[in-house]
């Protein structure tokens, strides 16, 4: 098996030169501090993983992750920034869908953890055909679940995806799980600000148990630092700002039952998905049993 | 007739309350045309009219006129066999035919206004109210609604003074805010600047010192070689394996990556220690005014923290820096100013030849700086504007609008004066004067 390529892009050289050194005896490195320059190498060749930086001259590591993933899909995109500001943390969930979002000064064990998995994710998928994309009836019988004490949440969503999609209503976590225990769901919208459930902990949780479905969180809170948690641990799908707009939602919604349907044909996808172990995730017993049952129905879906 | 209205209310005289018209009226029951002069006179007498001027003729609810307390002084009373002459006449005869009639539901101010148009020195006149139909409701007091007129244009001006103190406060707090965010950018771009820097640090390090016991094992390896040199072949085999072995681990080719590592890393560290020393003059914001403050040290670290600003676009910056004396000023204003005129100056070049150049002079008590670019220039119907709080021309979310207008207040503040001339498609140009001795010369 040939070395994975990586692909590394910064304004600053000396990043490169350290990043080069730090990955070289297990990568094909290529390093460039040309965005432009980046889009050429992943158009010429499989790049598996790419690592770039947010703030560049002539465009922002979100823009040009965004790129990349029109041109090369399967490549893994990391974003490694030496700031976090929230509006390319949220740009990054929603426009990059990246696997990771990594911070300067980085912790060398972490991020060639990262990389390694994403090159193995990456490596998988070169390796397969591109399958076709799924057949649209598999969107249209989705379940929907939200995670909201407001109402009015599910009155938007039931308004804005057809009669034939079933909606799950749960006011608190503990609900929640348990109607994701009974029945497979393809996504679940969250509100974060939720009482003193630990929701972001539950996501988390869920998304280790089961990796098909795709969380969209939204809140009126506006929090850079617990939305990188939420890419590295939860890998939520899409971000929204409270109160929610209806195209947004409508485009989120959208987004999320097609790649579900999407990961339900090709299960292998799924693995994109894959999360950080969570930090501290505290939960009473009878809730980790919900998540016990969660990860058997996924397990057993896959096996047959 | 005249026992009927002594059962009615008095004529409002006291102050009369800010309100509509209706307010003021005073429902007198009216003469009629049958009336003489001489019961007129007596019901000016009565006390529930007293503050009246004037009293209507009614006749079926038809104003027919007013007939006035001067009048009936003037002409009957006044005049020798007036009252002989007049008592026993009707009314009418001297009954005003025109008087100032006003609509019941007209407003005070346009009340004012009619009586303004009607109003004679002295006032002998009050004024008939009458509804919508022209029928006759009341008498209105002028002075009472002069009175009101009054009141409510004390309370417009309490209104006033009280909107001008809310908007005073919203703009206090605005440039409170504004500070805020500028804060909050100095940080994100200062956490960027210095994280660079200390991401490839702290990397390269690590890296050295996880090569360091694989390059020391690698040294004694040769050393043994060397001891092994003059001794048994079975100890010259082993010693040349284990050099193997630690060349296998640690190429001495690695030297020269790990040295161009530790170059980057001192390089970094520098960085590093250059940005906390521009964060060490940019903090003096409590520190107010200073004297003797070194304009060029301040551009220097303005520069500095602006520093991404200007490698987004690769700008060229060009100093032309005269003679100029220390002045006397905030000097972490005066660096937001620098800050926020080069801020625009890197947004407004939209090509790859960028050029900012900031020259100094001195001329006249004054220090001059000038900040050029030669950006995408200003529209002449644009210029006069660009101070206005709020105004921009930058997409909703990447502009305030307030950094000019924060610029002129600090420059003001500090008794000088910003300018900018431009040339759209050629470039633009800033010029703030500041005052060497401060403002007015004075300690601040
Ligand atoms: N050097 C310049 N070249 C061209 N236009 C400029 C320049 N400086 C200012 N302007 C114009 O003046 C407007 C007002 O500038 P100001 O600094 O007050 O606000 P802003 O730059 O739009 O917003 P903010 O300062 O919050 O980023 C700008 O939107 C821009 O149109
Ligand atoms: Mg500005």
């Amino acid at each position: 098996m040939s070395k994975p390529c990586l692909l590394l892009v910064d304004d600053e050289e000396r990043i490169l030169r350290s990043l080069a050194m730090l990955f070289r005896a297990h990568y094909d490195v290529v390093a460039t501090t040309d965005g432009v320059e980046a889009l050429k190498v992943v158009r010429s060749r499989p790049v598996h993983v790419v690592v770039s930086d947010q703030r560049m001259p002539a465009i922002t590591g979100v823009d040009l992750l965004r790129q990349i993933r029109d041109h090369s899909p399967r490549t893994m995109r990391i974003l490694l920034t030496g700031y976090a500001d929230l509006a390319a943390v949220e740009a990054s969930v929603n426009d990059g869908e990246i696997f990771r979002f990594l911070e300067k000064p980085w912790d060398a064990l972490k991020l060639q953890d990262a990389v390694a998995q994403a090159a193995d994710i990456a490596h998988a998928e070169f390796a397969e055909p591109i399958r076709v994309a799924p057949p649209p009836e598999a969107i249209v019988a989705a379940r929907v679940l939200v995670l909201d004490e407001d109402p009015s949440t599910a009155m938007l969503v039931r308004g804005l995806l057809p009669p034939s999609c079933a909606i799950t209503i749960a006011t608190t976590v503990e609900a929640a799980l348990a109607r994701l225990g009974e029945a497979e769901h393809a996504v679940i919208l969250a509100e974060l600000k939720h009482g003193s459930d630990d929701v972001i902990g539950a996501l988390k949780l869920l998304k280790q148990a089961n990796p098909h479905t795709l969380a969209i969180a939204c809140s009126s809170l506006r929090d850079g630092r617990l939305l990188i948690d939420l890419i590295n641990q939860g890998q939520v799908f899409r971000f929204l700002p409270k109160p929610l707009g209806r195209e947004l939602l409508r485009r989120a919604l959208t987004a999320a039952l097609d790649r579900h349907a999407q990961l339900a044909h090709d299960p292998q996808r799924a693995r994109r998905h894959a999360v950080e172990a969570p930090r501290e995730v505290s939960l009473p017993s009878r809730v980790m049993d919900y998540f016990r049952r969660i990860r058997e129905n996924a397990r057993q879906k896959a096996a047959s | 007739m005249n026992a009927s209205m002594s059962s009615l209310p008095p004529v409002a005289l006291a102050p009369a309350p800010p309100g509509d018209l209706a307010a003021l009226i005073a429902p007198v029951p009216p003469l009629t045309p049958a009336c003489t002069v001489q019961q007129a006179g007596e019901r000016f007498l009565e006390p529930a009219v007293a503050g009246l001027l004037s009293l209507p003729i009614v006749e079926r609810g038809r104003v027919l006129g007013c007939v006035t307390r001067h009048e009936l002084m003037m002409r009957v009373y006044m005049q020798p066999y007036g009252r002989e002459l007049h008592a026993r006449r009707p009314v009418t005869a001297l009954m005003n035919a025109a008087p100032l009639v006003i609509a019941v539901d007209s407003a005070i101010e346009a009340a004012g206004q009619l009586i303004g148009a009607r109003i004679q020195s002295p006032i002998t006149e009050d004024f008939v109210v009458t509804d919508a139909a022209g029928d006759y409701v009341g008498m209105g007091v002028v002075l009472d609604v002069l009175r009101a007129l009054e009141a409510r244009v004390g309370e417009h001006t309490r209104e006033l003074e009280s909107a001008y103190r809310r908007l005073k406060a919203s703009q206090n707090q605005l440039i409170q805010s504004e500070k805020l965010a500028s804060l909050g950018q100095l940080v994100a771009g200062l956490a960027h600047e210095i994280n660079t820097p200390l991401g490839y640090v702290q990397n390269n390090v690590e890296m050295v010192r996880n090569h360091l016991p694989a390059a020391a094992e690698t040294l004694a390896a040769y050393a043994g070689v060397l001891d092994a040199a003059g001794g048994d072949d079975a100890t010259a085999a082993q010693s040349a394996q284990r050099l193997d072995d630690a060349l296998a681990a640690f190429d001495p080719a690695l030297c020269g990556d790990l040295a161009s590592l530790l170059d980057d890393t001192l390089h970094g560290v520098h960085q590093i220690a250059d940005l906390v020393a521009s964060l060490k003059d940019y903090s003096r914001i409590d520190q107010a005014r200073s004297e003797n403050v070194d304009l060029h040290g301040l551009i220097e670290s303005a520069l500095r923290i602006g520093g991404h600003l200007l490698r987004r676009r690769d700008v060229q910056v060009r100093r032309q820096f005269g003679e100029i004396a220390p002045v006397t000023c905030a000097p972490a204003q005066i660096n937001q100013v620098l800050l926020n005129l080069i801020g625009n100056a890197a947004q407004a070049i939209e090509h790859d030849r960028g050029i900012i150049a900031i020259r100094t002079q001195a001329s006249g008590g004054y220090a001059m700086i000038a900040v050029q670019d030669n950006g995408k220039g200003i529209p002449p119907d644009v210029l006069p504007r660009i101070f206005e709080p709020f105004f921009t021309t930058k997409p909703v979310g990447q502009g305030t609008g307030l950094g000019l207008s924060i610029c002129q207040q600090i420059v003001q503040a500090h008794g000088g004066r910003i300018a900018a001339t431009s040339t759209p498609g050629v470039g633009t140009r800033f010029v703030v004067a500041l005052p060497v001795a401060g403002r007015s010369g004075a300690r601040a």
